[in-house]
């Protein structure tokens, strides 16, 4: 301000000394006269540049100006940048916010006090059919139209969840959701939804697996209380008591075979892996595994019918076929559930083949076929789960538990191993289990008779 | 949904009411998905929430009703709210009806269920229709609250196919009745259930033209689709 006030004055004194020089005294009254009318213009038009730049509201192309007015310029320039800055850094905060919760697991929506949709992300898009740009203050009652959603927006009790079901493209399980509400500031509230269809699934099948434990545990119950009240009250034979205890004795031993199996599959779940320092000898196995299904052929197939045309690996083939890391009691109690099953579910006459193929890239597979009457296509994906029959009479009458495959395949699981089921109704069954690489080595026999080279 | 008025209580009984009439909406899905379930299924529990459904439905028409039949007579609104107000009364009406073709299917897969021949008709055949006609209202609903013309549109392209499905399963349902004279009556009520996934096809179809006369204030009404598709464009 000072430095305009001498400026000034000095001005006025430069027009003053001007005016006397040329004029005498009233030159110089003159001349100052002049002198302040010529400063004020020079000022009003700075002013007015100054005025019009701001008027244009961009800080780009800003007037040279000096004096006050350039000063004023400058500094409007600098505070404007500094606002952008400080606009651009929250700017950049907020979408380091958003897209953190973009990558949020769950769907995140925020709603605003009428129940519009203000944000989402991507997720709660995708699972309620929503368009996070085109939906935008969308009334969220106006798309997500279940009658529970809507009772549950109007209610006002957010302390629960509220489950929907979204059907999906076609063919596929409808997705499950789980929604909540969340108010947050002046009545505005967030919308988690969370997709719980395994969650439910899983519910599901352990449901399925207590109920039908039960259920497989009071069968063979019912019917042992039923021979004891027999015994109690009525007097017998002593064959007739015989023919009973028999009978008595089969569902005991029905029993413990389920509680055996039961217990088996805990134990698999239990218990950590098995190591990968012991190893088992495949050949032995393979020789069991026939053993085993040679005497449950001759026990199932009725007296004098023909009996099953089997095609085991011979010795030589057995002697190659290397080791497995992992457990043997497991690797046998999976594979016997092969086999056996191959032989209960093949009709007499019928041929099962048990093959053991190395492959080209060192893992191996172990399939056990059957030509008997296959499996439809709509029962192989639950085929493994327990107590899933494809026919429940007839699988009792072969005395199995519903639990073989089941434990054949979570055993297997812990040796890294995969079961592949592949059959068609009418052309017998292909159950293959391939080991990795890394569990198999080539056993000493292998070695003696042929080395590394057979191995094709 | 609309643009702001004067009266901004006026917007709010606007709102209040296209509220209501998606609402209507989602009961009539929830019915038609109950329906389907339980044709699917033969499951005589989804057929019964599908009766229960139907109650709450009419009482909401006639509710919405009298909303409409207030607003109109205190407001008298003209041009855009008008149509609005049109639409909702229209489509309330169609909803309805489509409730009512959920109800009919439920009651035909009782009396299949009853005539206990429901293993030996091509009932699963129906189901891919009725996936569509559930799936074609959904699109409808959404279209109608986006007031998305485009998808208005596709709606009216798609419901050929439902009415395609129609025709080759009511030949299909010929040669089962022509082979097995017993399955006539069972034949029937599969008849009538499809009749109605193919009557929700068409309502979901109203809805759309419903959805071109509100945003263009075009009858689209019993016109060729090429015109329809000048008016939308």
């Amino acid at each position: 301000m000072l430095k305009r006030l001498l400026f000034f004055i000095a001005l006025q004194l430069a027009g003053a000394a001007l005016g006397f020089s040329q004029g005498g005294p009233w030159g110089a009254v003159g001349g100052t006269f002049l002198a302040a009318w010529l400063w004020f213009g020079w000022d009003a038009s700075n002013a007015a540049r100054a005025l019009a730049w701001l008027r244009r509201g961009g800080p780009s192309d800003s007037p040279h100006l000096h004096g006050t007015w350039g000063e004023t310029v400058d500094r409007t320039c600098r505070l404007q940048r500094q606002h952008a800055q400080a606009l651009q850094a929250s700017e950049a905060r907020l979408q380091t916010f958003l897209s953190a919760i973009q990558a949020s697991p769950n769907g995140v929506l925020l709603l605003d006090s009428v129940g519009r949709i203000e944000w989402c992300n991507l997720q709660a898009a995708q699972q309620l059919g929503l368009d996070a740009q085109r939906d935008h203050l969308q009334t969220i009652g106006n798309l997500v139209r279940d009658p529970a959603f809507s009772a549950y927006l109007t209610q006002g009790d957010f302390t629960q969840d509220v489950l929907l079901s979204r059907p999906t493209s076609a063919g596929a399980p409808a997705l499950q959701l789980a929604i909540r509400l969340y108010p947050y500031g002046d009545g505005s509230r967030l919308m988690l939804s969370r997709d719980v269809t395994q969650l439910q699934l899983a519910e599901t099948m352990r449901r399925d697996f207590v109920a039908n434990v039960s259920h497989e545990i009071r069968t063979p119950l019912t019917v042992l209380a039923g021979f004891i009240e027999t015994l109690q009250t009525l007097k017998l034979s002593e064959e007739e008591r015989a023919h009973y205890l028999d009978l008595m004795a089969q569902q005991a031993a029905r029993m413990q075979a389920l509680v055996q199996d039961l217990l088996t599959l805990s134990r698999l779940e239990g218990s950590p892996a098995p190591s990968r320092e012991r190893w088992v000898a495949v050949g032995p196995l393979l020789a069991r595994c026939e053993q085993d299904a040679r005497a449950l052929s001759q026990r199932v197939l009725p007296a004098g019918s023909t009996p099953h045309e089997w095609h085991f690996p011979d010795e030589a083939m057995r002697n190659a076929a290397g080791e497995i890391a992992g457990d043997e009691a497991e690797l046998y109690s999976a594979l016997s559930n092969l086999v056996s099953n191959a032989v209960r579910y093949t009709p007499a006459g019928g041929a099962i083949e048990m093959q053991w193929q190395v492959q080209a890239d060192g893992s191996a597979c172990l399939c056990v076929r059957d030509n008997g009457p296959g499996i439809a296509a709509e029962h192989l994906p639950r085929l493994t789960e327990r107590f899933y029959r494809v026919d429940r009479g007839r699988s009792r009458e072969h005395g199995g538990t519903g639990l073989g495959l089941a434990i054949a395949k979570h055993a297997l699981q812990r040796h890294e191993a995969q079961l592949g089921i592949t059959s068609a109704l009418g052309h017998g069954s292909e159950f293959c289990v391939h080991f990795p690489a890394a569990r198999l080595r080539p056993g000493a026999g292998s070695a003696l008779s042929g080395g590394p080279g057979r191995k094709r | 949904m609309s643009d702001k008025h004067l009266s901004s209580q006026f917007d709010s009984e606007l709102n209040q009411v296209s509220a209501r009439v998606m609402e209507l909406g989602g009961l009539v899905e929830a019915q038609i998905r109950h329906a389907v379930e339980a044709l699917s299924q033969f499951s005589l529990n989804a057929a019964e929430q599908v009766a229960e459904l139907e109650r709450r439905v009419n009482a909401m028409e006639v509710e919405i009703d009298h909303q409409l039949t207030t607003i109109i007579a205190r407001r008298q609104p003209t041009a855009r709210d008008l149509r609005l107000l049109m639409a909702f009364s229209k489509a309330t009406a169609n909803l309805e009806r489509m409730g009512d073709e959920a109800t009919r299917m439920a009651r035909m897969v009782r009396s299949i269920i009853d005539s206990g021949a429901v293993r030996t008709l091509p009932s699963g055949e129906l189901h891919v229709a009725a996936e569509l006609a559930s799936g074609l209202l959904r699109k409808a609903l959404d279209a109608f609250a986006r007031l998305d013309t485009k998808a208005a549109l596709a709606i009216l392209k798609e419901d050929d196919r439902i009415d395609r499905e129609f025709d080759g399963f009511v030949r299909k349902l010929i040669t089962y009745m022509m082979e097995d004279p017993r399955t006539i009556s069972a034949s029937l009520d599969l008849l009538f259930l499809a009749k109605a996934i193919e009557r929700i096809g068409d309502h979901s179809k109203n809805v759309a033209e419903l959805i071109i006369y509100l945003v263009e204030g075009k009858d689209v009404r019993h016109t060729t689709m090429q015109d329809i598709e000048s008016v939308v464009q």
